[in-house]
Order: structure tokens, then sequence, then C-alpha cells
């Protein structure tokens, strides 16, 4: 058996003893060492840069993750965790090669309880298998990432992921009690807990969003959240950009928070209605799709003041889903926008940035006339109540010059948001795809600080090397430069 | 060396230093009973001259440094083992940025919360945070102790809205982490790790809030109910109610009196009190109180009163305070899963204790009355209590008592798994152990 290991920097023997060991821990069918297997871990969502691992392994308990992450201190080789695979920003790159850990296996519900408004799930387990597993208690798991039925509450720990209900009800963090972490030297770590205001520093706040740097996640302790009473969604037309962007404004400065409120540009709209026959009108500049939810006696007059507003500010119609199934199927092209972008363009690449929410307007005309300065076509369809934007950029990745055309467009553009107060990634994380940007957006003493964080818990640098802070004391960094933009949308 | 020591000493430390003194106005403070704090005080107009400050003094005096809010909470935690300088942000208090259609606002952490909540409700805007003595506590110091009130039920608490931080570390290095805009994941969240951190990791400067609209109104549904069993069973119908409330109270008769009397409301405190909120817009809160008092309301209950306007705002203001109002001898603060308080709350009162429990989230405040005003009594009860709240995983911190008895009292709680984590993070942050050394995780063993 060739194995990539034996080709990398340890010598064979020791390698072979390695892999025995490793054998021992997690079973012989808890690890791929084979070139051809390992090809499916050499990239995540952001496929631009690919690197294969040495091994991959699929422990099955906390204890085996222990044994596996002491093994790697002992042979100095550098491990990274893996969930589903959907990072968008390359968490998941295996920089400097060695072990990756992947937690699909360790995916049971541990223990649900209503009473105390907890769960306790491993890392592996899908996001929505836990809303299923919740349906009918009243009660569900609030953070609602469009990747869900992919997705890991792992993997969402680790990047602190939103989604479109992000706007009324938080994003991961405000989700989280507690979690169990093996630390990169293999101890265990227990933050907080199934109780509130566990005394101490409040570490779990801290560790999620980590990106994998300081750990690997073994069990999370999620709270539930009461189910809302009642909905109501509508769809919002309009001639513009700049009027759908004023109607934003407007209902979030009428104190309304609407649960979500996601606006879709022309671009995507006409996209949709090839591919799936909504009946979108073709020549709307933007729609918004609104929901409000909340008591029965108070969502129909949220959603009349809503509708007043998007009139006020040029609307030409808004439509309300009547039924639970319109409800449905505007959400569904809500979710499916990113499937018709195949449409539109061999490849694209999606962008996440931030703005204050009352500088959207600035930055989608920043965005369109970046568009036409570099020659691109750029579609939006992003959670625009939370300011947070994903340009879609269209390209065809075999004409090299357009695909460096679209890495520079990219750039600009976020480099605007950070120019207009906001960040570079609101839900998608820094990966290896935005090293480059922590710099702009942080002073060298913020990034000082945030390294001392890094040191303390992941002091030999070889869990997740090379990943969120731009220089990586104690570990060979080997910076992956970016070649070609990431291909797959997310929203 | 003794943790009670009082802080008269202080007034014999010199100061002395003259590049150290041209940032300093040092001024000598009376002694503060309890505190065990220092006597010298250093009012930083800008945060550059307090990173200055800072940074000077790591590398010289080595002085440790209190940074100092409204006062109001000075007390937790263990008395500091060695006076050194106040750090007063009194006059860190500006607004910095309110772009009030974005629902953000960027303040220095000196602010007073008054002021802030003034400022927002301009906008019919707020911080939906209940903070004791908002007259005096500041932005800063509410943060660094995640305070909270009854309705964090319904809105979370601090570190579901700080978006944004500025703070200086132990070596005087100003640096910032998140941002002003309400999703950034870009860097760790280091604003989540200073909420709570009491002074220990950095000197809060500046902060960045998410805010939500205020409500048109809110009210509370008061009732009576023969025992703490028959209020069990009322909160696990609360947990599939058609109503979404946004506190959920319940006092025993020893806390109600206190709380009705400082609302200067007239309320039934017979018998343990469900005092259940909700708010919204007029229609929202009539219906809501309507179809709580059908689905709460049958044997077990004795009386059952509506709260609303004036009396409603008085009443959240005395929930609020009832944490702080003590002149008793104790204070403490449990924190259980939901489903143990009602047990804990009845042990509670057999023992004597005034009792107020936020019960949505499990934190059980209780107030030692007069009778127990020796430390030993004292230590009886709680060693009752105590064991009651580790048993599933809770903790019991004393959030205030005489300075005398700190040294025998768990100001911080039982040791935790994640302390001594904890303590590593600090000692990376502040090796020199400057910033409130010795108040908090610290006296495990004594406990
Ligand atoms: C179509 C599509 C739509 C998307 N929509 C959204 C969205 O709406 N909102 C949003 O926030 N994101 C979205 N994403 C991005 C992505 O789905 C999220 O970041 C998600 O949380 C990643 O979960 P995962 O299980 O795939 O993690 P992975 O991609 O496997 O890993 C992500 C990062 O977390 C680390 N990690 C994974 N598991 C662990 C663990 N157990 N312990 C420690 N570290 C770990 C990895 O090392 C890596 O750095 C989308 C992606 C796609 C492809
Ligand atoms: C008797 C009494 C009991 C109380 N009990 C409780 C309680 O049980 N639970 C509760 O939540 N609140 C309690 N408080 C409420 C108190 O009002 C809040 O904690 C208050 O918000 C603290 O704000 P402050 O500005 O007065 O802080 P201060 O009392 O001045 O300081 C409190 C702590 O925060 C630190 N600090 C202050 N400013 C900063 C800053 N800018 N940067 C870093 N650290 C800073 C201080 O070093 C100190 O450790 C109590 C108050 C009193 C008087």
């Amino acid at each position: 058996m060739t194995t990539a290991l034996a080709e990398s920097s340890l010598s064979s023997a020791r390698s072979q003893s390695m892999l025995d060991r490793l054998r021992a821990i997690v079973g012989k069918d808890g690890i791929l060492a084979d070139r051809e297997d390992l090809l499916v871990y050499e990239c995540d969502g952001y496929v631009v840069e690919k690197k294969c691992p040495d091994i991959v392994v699929f422990p099955t308990s906390t204890e085996q993750v222990v044994e596996v992450v002491k093994l790697c201190n002992e042979y100095q080789i550098p491990f990274v965790p893996r969930g589903a695979g959907t990072s968008l920003a390359g968490g998941c790159l295996p920089i400097g090669g060695g072990l990756m850990i992947a937690l699909t296996r360790m995916k049971r519900i541990l223990e649900i309880n209503l009473r105390d408004r907890y769960a306790i799930v491993e890392p592996g387990l899908v996001n929505v298998h836990l809303t299923q597993a919740l349906k009918g208690t009243g009660y569900h798991y609030a953070p609602d990432p469009s990747s869900q039925g992919a997705c890991t509450i792992g993997g969402n720990f680790a990047t602190n992921s939103g989604g479109p209900h992000t706007l009324k009800y938080g994003v991961t963090v405000n989700h989280v009690m507690g979690a169990e972490v093996v630390l990169p030297d293999g101890s265990i770590a227990q933050l907080g807990g199934t109780v509130e205001d566990v005394p101490g520093y409040d570490l779990t706040g801290l560790f999620v969003g980590n990106e994998g740097t300081l750990g690997i996640c073994t069990k999370v302790i999620v709270k539930l959240t009461r189910d809302p009473a009642a909905y109501r969604t509508m769809l919002g037309v309009f001639e513009t950009v700049t009027d759908a962007t004023r109607a934003i404004s407007e209902i979030i400065g009428a104190g309304i928070v609407p649960a979500a409120l996601e606006m879709m540009d022309q671009g995507i709209v006409s996209a949709l209605e090839q591919a799936f026959h909504f009946g979108f009108p073709l020549d709307a500049g933007a729609v918004l799709l609104i929901e409000v939810d909340g008591l029965e006696v108070a969502v129909d007059d949220e959603a009349q003041r809503i509708i007043a507003l998007c009139k006020q500010t040029g609307a030409r119609e808004v439509r309300q889903a009547n039924t639970p199934k319109e409800r449905q199927l505007l959400w569904k092209c809500r979710k499916q926008a990113f499937g018709a972008i195949g449409r539109l363009s061999p490849s694209y690449c999606t962008q996440d940035g931030v703005v204050p929410r009352t500088k959207l307007p600035e930055i989608l005309e920043f965005i369109t006339a970046c568009g036409l300065r570099h020659d691109l076509r750029i579609v939006n369809v992003f959670h625009a109540g939370d300011g947070n934007i994903h340009p879609i950029l269209l390209f065809d990745e075999r004409n090299a010059e357009q695909v460096a055309r679209v890495l520079l467009a990219s750039d600009e553009i976020l480099g605007k948001c950070i120019e207009l107060g906001g960040s570079v990634t609101g839900e998608h994380g820094i990966g290896v795809e935005k090293i480059s940007f922590m710099n702009k957006l942080f002073s060298p003493e913020d990034l000082a600080v945030m390294s001392l964080i890094r040191d303390c818990f992941n002091p030999k640098g070889l869990c997740s090397p090379g990943k969120m802070l731009p220089t990586s004391a104690g570990c060979g960094n080997e910076h992956v430069p970016k070649i070609k933009p990431g291909r797959r949308a997310a929203m | 060396m003794s943790m009670s020591r009082r802080s008269s000493r202080a007034d014999a430390l010199p100061c002395n230093g003259h590049s150290f003194q041209s940032f300093l106005q040092l001024k000598q403070i009376a002694s503060r009973r309890n505190y065990g704090l220092s006597a010298l005080e250093f009012t930083p107009a800008t945060q550059l001259e307090l990173s200055r400050y800072v940074a000077e003094n790591a590398q010289t005096e080595r002085r440790t440094l209190c940074p100092v809010g409204g006062r109001t909470a000075l007390h937790f935690g263990f008395s500091a083992p060695e006076p050194g300088v106040l750090v007063s942000m009194s006059q860190l208090n500006r607004l910095v940025d309110y772009p009030a259609r974005d629902m953000t606002i960027t303040v220095e952490a000196g602010m007073r919360i008054i002021d802030l909540q003034r400022t927002l409700a301009e906008q019919r805007q707020q911080l939906p945070i209940d903070i004791a003595q908002a007259e005096r506590a500041t932005v800063g110091g509410a943060l660094a102790t995640n305070t909270s009130g009854p309705r964090r039920f319904g809105h979370g608490t601090f570190r579901d809205y700080v978006i944004g931080i500025s703070a200086i570390d132990a070596e005087g290095r100003l640096f910032k982490a998140g941002g002003r805009v309400v999703k950034n994941v870009a860097g760790y969240d280091i604003c989540k790790l200073l909420v709570g951190s009491r002074g220990t990791l950095g000197i809060l400067t500046q902060v960045t809030l998410k805010l939500r609209p205020l409500p048109e109104t809110s009210a509370q549904l008061w009732m009576t109910v023969d025992s703490f069993t028959e209020i069990e069973d009322r909160l696990q119908r609360l947990l599939t109610s058609q109503v979404r409330p946004n506190a959920v109270e319940v006092l025993n008769p020893a806390a109600a009196a206190l709380i009705v009397a400082s609302a200067r409301c007239e309320l039934p405190t017979n018998a343990p009190v469900l005092c259940v909120g909700v708010e919204g817009s007029r229609r929202e809160v009539d219906w809501q109180l309507d179809v709580l008092t059908q689905e709460l309301t049958s044997i077990g209950v004795q009386e059952c009163r509506q709260v609303r306007d004036h009396n409603a705002d008085r009443i959240w203001e005395s929930l609020t305070d009832f944490q702080t109002c003590a002149d008793d001898p104790l204070t403490f603060e449990a924190n259980l899963r939901p489903s143990q308080c009602m047990a804990f709350a009845e042990r509670a009162t057999q023992l004597g204790v005034a009792v107020q429990v936020h019960a949505g989230n499990g934190l059980v405040i209780g107030q030692l009355l007069d009778e127990a005003a020796t430390i030993d009594h004292s230590t009886t009860i709680l060693n009752e209590l105590r064991p009651l709240a580790r048993s599933q995983g809770g903790n019991l911190v004393v959030l205030h008592c005489d300075g005398e008895w700190k040294v025998r009292m768990p100001m911080c709680g039982d040791a935790e798994h994640s302390w001594p984590l904890m303590k590593q993070l600090k000692r990376k942050l502040d090796p020199q152990g400057l910033l409130n050394p010795g108040r908090f995780m610290d006296g495990a063993a004594t406990a």
C-alpha cells in the first residue's frame, strides 16, 4: 500500500508505526491513507486551493479524539478538524499536510431536555437532523444556515454560523451554552454547561467561531428555542435595487425586527424564474423576502406596517403567502437561488461581507460600478436585514484574465466593506481565504492579543495551522497564494 | 496574607516617579470599608492617556490596577490582596457614534447606564438588559460583571448584545475586537471573553452594542400560589404556553414583601409568588395577560392580579434591584437547571432566606436576613444550599457580604472544571498579574 504519509516528511518506518497506532485507536474502518481515498478531502466548499491530508481518521468517541491528538503531538504532525466540509473559506484545508480528523461519525443526539431547554449533541450531527428530532415538541434549534441539510453542528460551532433567521434570533454563539473540547495537547476542556452563568470567563463564547484553531469540539450543548406561534411571509417587488434597500432601511428604522429579511436582485430572480417558473416578474430590479413571526394577534399588524413601508419606498407590489404551502414555496426559491446560478455562468465566486444596514445602497451601487469597471457580471442574494452581503461574481474559469479580474473585484468589494465600517466576513469565516484581510481590519495590537489567545491554547501550532491569523507563531506557516476565486455559492 | 485586610494601609502609599506622575492626578480618597482597595486613584480623560499610563505602570511601578465604573459592584469577589490604583472611568463617558437606523451604538465604557438608556429612548430603542442602580452603574462595569435581571428570559444577556469592544490590556496595549456591524465573524470573539471578566483581563474603554426597539408597553401577571410544587406545575405549563413571556419570576413571601415595598405597590405576598412578564403592543399585552390567566389559574392559585403601566415599571425596577438592595448580611446567587429551582427555593425558604428566582433561566438570588447576622449562621445556611446547587452542575456564588467574612465564603463559587484553563489565559494576557489580582476565580481552596 502506498500511503501519502510515506511520501511526506515522516520516515516510512515512523509513518508505518503511526498508522499502526492510529488503527489501534480508531479501527481499520476508521482510517483512510490511500491516495485515491484522500482526494475527496483535498478541499472543502472553497475549491480554489487544494491539498490532500496525509491521513484522515474518523473517531467515534471523545476518547479516540484524545488519543489521536496525543499521537499527533508525539509525532509532531499537524492536524485539522473537519465536519461536512461545506466551509467556503478553506477552513478544512490541511496546511502543512498531516492528519485530518473527520467528526462525521460522532453524530448522536446525546440528550434532549425540554424542561431545561437544552440539547447535547455530538459535533458531527447534521444541523437539520436536530430540528427534525425536535419536530412536534414546540421547540427548535434556531441557527439555520442555508447549508443546514449538510453542515454539522460542530462546524457551525467552529464558524459561528448564521442563517436567514439570524436577524431576529442571533447566530450560533447566541444558542450555545457549553461544549466539550479536546485541546491541541489532547486534554479535555468542559466549557459552560447545562446551567447558565457558570462562574468564570465565557470560554464558550470565545471558542465559538475559533475556526478549529483552539481545539476539536466533541460535544455541544445548545439552547432550544420556542417555535414562533405565527408567521407572515411576504414578497416585495421593487423597480430598483436602491428602492429595495431603502425599504430595508425604513423597516429596521421603524423599529420592526422581522424574523428574516432577504434580498434577491434581478440577476438572481431571472435565473430562478428560468429554472423554476415561480412566476416572478422578470423586469423587477429586486425582490425582498420578508418574514415576521410572533403572536397571532400581532403578526398581521406588523405585516401591514411592512407592506405600507414597502409601498412608500416604491414597491410595485407586495405579495403575501397565504398558506403554509405558499410560504414554503417562497423559501424554496430563496434557498435554491444558488442552484439556479449554474444557469447563468460556468463558474461563480460568492463573497461574504458586511456593512452597516444603512450603507446597503452605497455598497450595492459600488458593486454594480465594480462589475462595470471590470466587465464582470455580479448578482446579489443576501441577508439584507443584517447588512450581510453575498455578491456572486460570475466568470469562466478557463479564462485566466477574467479570473484575475474576479479576484481584483472581490478584493475591491471587501475593501469597500471595511471602508464603510463593516467587516470582510459575516458568517463564512476567515479560513485561508481572507487571511490577507486581517491586517486591514485589525491593528497589529488587535492581532497580537488574538495571537496570545491562540498560543495559550495551541502553543505548538499543530492544530489547524495557517488559519485565521496572518502570522502563525511557532509553526511553519506555508501561506497558500490565491490563484483562483472560489466557485461555490452560499446564502 | 490576609484577604480581608482593609484598605487603611493605602493612605501610606507614596506616589512618586516623575514620568509616572505626569499622567497621574493621584488623589487620596477615604478608605473604603469592605473593598480592601487602595486610596490611589487615576482618572484618565482619553483612552490614549489611559493606555500610556498602563504601559508605563507595567514597566515601572507595577502597581495593581482596579478599573472602576459606578462603584456599585466593587465588592464582588475577594478583596484585593494588596492596595493598588483605582482607575476611574468617570471621564471616559462620551457617546462615540449612534447611527440609530443601524440599531447600534458605540459609547465609552464610563458612560452611566441611565444616560445610555435616555439616549436610546429618544429613538424608541433600548438595550434590553436590566441593570441595577442605573443612575450609578456604568456600561463598562455592567459588562464586566455581566449583570442582568428578570428580562434576560426574553432578551438574553450582554453576550447577546456586545458586537465590538476596545480595551487596554495589562501591558497598556489598546486593542479592539469585533466591530460595529451586527454580524461579523472575523477573528476571535474577544468581546465574549471580556463580558463578565470583572476587569481582570483588560480595561474596557469602548463598547459597541446591538439594540432593540422599545416595546409599546409591558405588564406582569402576579399570582400567589399555595406551594412551590404548585408553581413548578405552572412553570411546566408555561413551557408550551401560547404566550411568549419576557420574564418568569418566582418569589418567596419574604422576597415578595421586600419587592412590593420598594415598588410601593399593593400586591399579595402571603404565599409564594409567580410573576410572569409580557411586553409588546397594547393588544399583544392584553391578549397575553388574558391567555396567561386562563392557562395558569386553577386550584392552587390564591390571588391573581394584573400589574400594568407605572406599577409594572416599578415592579420591573424592584425585581432588578433586589440583588443589590441588601443592607443584610449576605447576598448569594445560585445557577441551577430551571427544573431544580423550586426545590431549591423551598429549602432556602425553610432556612429563612429571601429568595428571588429567574425561573426561566435557573438563577436564584438569595438574601440572608438579619437573623443570620453571624458568619457561623450564614455558613451553616450556605453549607445546606451549596450541595443542592452543585448536584446537577450548578454553583453558588456570594455576591455581597461583610468584608471580614470573605475569606470563608465562596465569593467566586466552587472551582469549575475549566478554571485552570482560565487562569492560564489570565497569565497569558496579564503575566504580571496587575489587573484586579486575587479577586476572581480565587480562593476555591478556602471554600
Ligand atoms: C450552499 C452553502 C450555503 C451556505 N450557507 C451558509 C449560511 O447561510 N450561513 C453560514 O454561516 N454559512 C453558510 N455556509 C458555510 C458553511 O456551511 C458553514 O460555515 C458551516 O458551519 C460549516 O459546517 P461544516 O460541518 O461543513 O464544517 P466544515 O466545512 O467541515 O468546517 C468548517 C470549519 O470548522 C472547523 N471544524 C469543523 N468541525 C469542527 C469541530 N468539531 N471542532 C473544531 N473545529 C471544527 C474546520 O476545521 C473548519 O475550519 C454555506 C455553505 C454552502 C456550501
Ligand atoms: C450591593 C450590590 C449588589 C449587587 N449585586 C449584583 C448581582 O448580584 N448581580 C449583578 O449582576 N449585579 C449586581 N450588582 C449590580 C451592579 O449594579 C452591576 O454589576 C453594575 O452594573 C456594575 O457597574 P459599575 O459601573 O457600578 O461597576 P463597578 O462597581 O465600578 O465595577 C464592577 C467590576 O467591574 C470592573 N470594571 C468596572 N469598569 C470597568 C471597565 N471599564 N473595564 C473593565 N472592568 C471594569 C471593576 O473592576 C469591578 O470588578 C450589585 C450592586 C450592588 C451595589
